[in-house]
């Protein structure tokens, strides 16, 4: 059986008099998992241990099986991280840049050069490789980022907020790129971010914290494929009776205001048969949505 | 140019011995470093002693040529005192190289929020400082330690090996003061780079941390009326450990050998712990 990506077994982190990781539990086997919880949570210092820069002070953390106290070293080397804040070298080509972080990671300096060019090509700064950091825009400063963070092709990639400060355009071009490399599936990543929608969009799992604590852990595939089948519907023309029609195909339902319903589509139902029945009655359907909690729903009930 | 297609694939060739890996720190730092054309002509300029000295060192036992203008062979005495003045001049050329490249080593990464970039890869602090110390080690022991061994080894070769083994004692005066040197330089450099982001200011305090030990030191040996304040006067004390290990000590020297060594020691330490306070990747909250 192989190592969970992320294991964590009642850890503990405490900062000077602080306990701010207070005893986490969790294993973490997705492609892609989302750490979400609002400021102080723990998030950065979840990623700061599991990168091997805080100790922990009870419990034990576990990266592909390596521990983060005894192998710290190890760990980083199957690792790659995007920082939040700014983390560059101003005067360093973009190229430089990239290529130092290959060498660092343990890279040939020719194989290192070339990766370099490859990982810029890949999130889009190929035109702007030769040019320093210190003039790349913010939404450049990301990318370039990106671009370290891969290009020693990490097991693990960790990305702490990815899309801080990125315009609409560049947060889709993020977005896409992490999706893309999700689906390459040749590494695991964990994006953390405020963003409840990056987290929705690019996750299988999304973990609550909460003061230093899992409040919630959601399997977001699962979450997906179960409001496939809860679906909510407006109505124009019902005389009330829609409702239960619906019911008496077998679905569980409930009207929430005249004319909106929710529902729960039954095995072997589908939404034709709403359709069908909403023509028979000659009922206008002005919405249907397939729509339970949304991440933004388990989020705030998290949050109390 | 290649046209690289626009995909990710991941990495599994060969990779490089970890032991080795914080070369690559020093390697882009050079490159960095003698980016500028005025460091360049400086650091050439700092060679014109150990070249003029090696001319001579061979004029001073070319019998044939010294004849001519009517000298003997070994008219110049090399001795402690030759290589003490020597070392004191490249000495004084190390820290003026320290003030202009040290404060460009760390003080760019810390100002840029880089650290979190190199100690996410397999590189520890310690690394980092080594590899960012190796420059200005490299730097100054080439203008230092390494010309001055080389000079006691050409002089031990034209003249004999009598000479070499009643002057061995050089060699070991110039190994210990010249590591002493490189040691208190790269801490200094590196300690002025990370706490001070002002390039000018850090380099001016580099300077400062040998000019202000010695009004410091000479301001307590007034008022005291003792000889403690030495042990505040760096350049006081590479010259007492310099001069003694050189078997060429300052008439009534109040700091012995072993003392002015110890306190460059404890002087390393501290600097140490300065870098260590700063080098940290994140602030520790609470």
């Amino acid at each position: 059986m192989t190592h969970p990506v992320i294991e964590l077994d009642n850890l503990r982190v405490r900062l000077g008099k602080r306990e701010i990781l207070r005893g986490l539990n969790l294993e973490l086997r997705g492609r892609t998992v989302g750490l979400l919880g609002p400021n102080g949570a723990g998030k950065s210092t979840l990623i700061n241990t599991l990168l091997g820069f805080w100790k922990p002070s009870a419990g034990t953390a576990r990266v592909f099986g390596h521990d983060v106290r005894s192998e710290a070293r190890r760990i980083r080397g199957l690792i790659g991280y995007m920082p939040e804040n700014d983390c560059f070298i101003a005067g360093m080509p973009a190229i430089t840049f990239v290529r130092m972080g290959a060498e660092l990671s343990g890279l040939p300096a020719d194989a290192a050069l070339e990766r370099a060019h490859e990982a810029l090509f890949y999130v889009g700064l190929g035109e702007a490789r030769y040019r320093k950091l210190g003039g790349f825009s913010l939404g450049m400063k990301q990318m370039a980022k990106l671009a370290q963070a891969i290009v020693h092709g990490p097991k693990l990639l960790i990305l702490d907020e990815p899309t801080n400060g990125l315009d609409p355009q560049a947060r889709v071009r993020m977005i896409r790129l992490i999706s893309e490399m999700r689906a390459l599936g040749t590494m695991h990543i964990v994006v953390c971010s405020h963003l409840l929608r990056d987290i929705e969009e690019t996750c299988e799992e999304a973990v609550i914290l909460k003061a230093g604590q899992i409040v919630h852990y959601s399997n977001l595939e699962e979450e997906r494929a179960s409001n496939r089948r809860f679906v909510e519907i407006e109505t124009e023309g019902d005389d009330g009776t829609f409702a239960e029609a619906i019911e008496l195909l077998g679905c569980a339902c409930a009207v929430t205001a005249p004319g909106k319903i929710k529902t729960v589509l039954t095995e072997g139902i589908e939404i034709r048969d709403i359709y069908r029945l909403a023509a028979d009655r000659d009922v206008q359907l002005r919405r249907l949505n397939y729509r339970r909690d949304s991440l933004e729903d388990i989020f705030l009930k998290a949050m109390g | 140019m290649a046209v690289y297609k626009r995909t990710y694939q991941g990495y599994s060739g060969p990779l490089t011995n970890p032991m080795w890996r914080f070369l690559v720190l020093q390697r882009f730092a050079f490159k960095s470093v003698f980016r500028s054309r005025f460091l360049l002509v400086g650091y050439a300029l700092c060679f014109f002693f150990p070249l003029i000295a090696i001319c001579f060192f061979y004029l001073n036992q070319n019998a044939a040529l010294l004849a001519q203008v009517r000298l003997q062979a070994g008219f110049f005495r090399i001795d402690g005192r030759y290589f003490l003045v020597f070392l004191q001049t490249q000495g004084g050329l190390a820290i003026l190289l320290t003030a202009f490249v040290g404060p460009s080593l760390v003080a760019p990464d810390l100002g840029n929020g880089a650290l979190p970039f190199y100690l996410s890869r397999p590189l520890s602090r310690a690394e980092y400082i080594l590899g960012k110390g190796m420059v200005l080690g490299s730097l100054i022991a080439s203008i230092t330690l390494v010309p001055a061994l080389l000079l006691f080894a050409i002089q031990s070769s034209l003249m004999g090996f009598d000479w070499f083994r009643n002057n061995l004692y050089l060699a070991g005066g110039i190994l210990v003061s010249g590591l002493l040197l490189m040691a208190v330089l790269i801490l200094l450099g590196l300690a002025m780079s990370a706490w001070v982001r002002w390039r000018v200011v850090a380099g001016a305090l580099v300077l400062g941390a040998f000019v202000a030990g010695k009004g410091f030191g000479a301001v307590i040996n007034a008022v005291m009326r003792s000889t403690a304040g030495y042990y505040l006067d760096l350049q006081y004390l590479f010259t007492a450990l310099e001069g003694n290990m050189l078997h060429n000590p300052a008439p009534a020297e109040p700091v012995p050998a072993l003392a002015a060594a110890l306190t460059l020691l404890a002087f390393c330490g501290l600097l140490l712990l300065l870098i260590n306070r700063k080098l940290r990747v994140c602030e520790v909250a609470g």
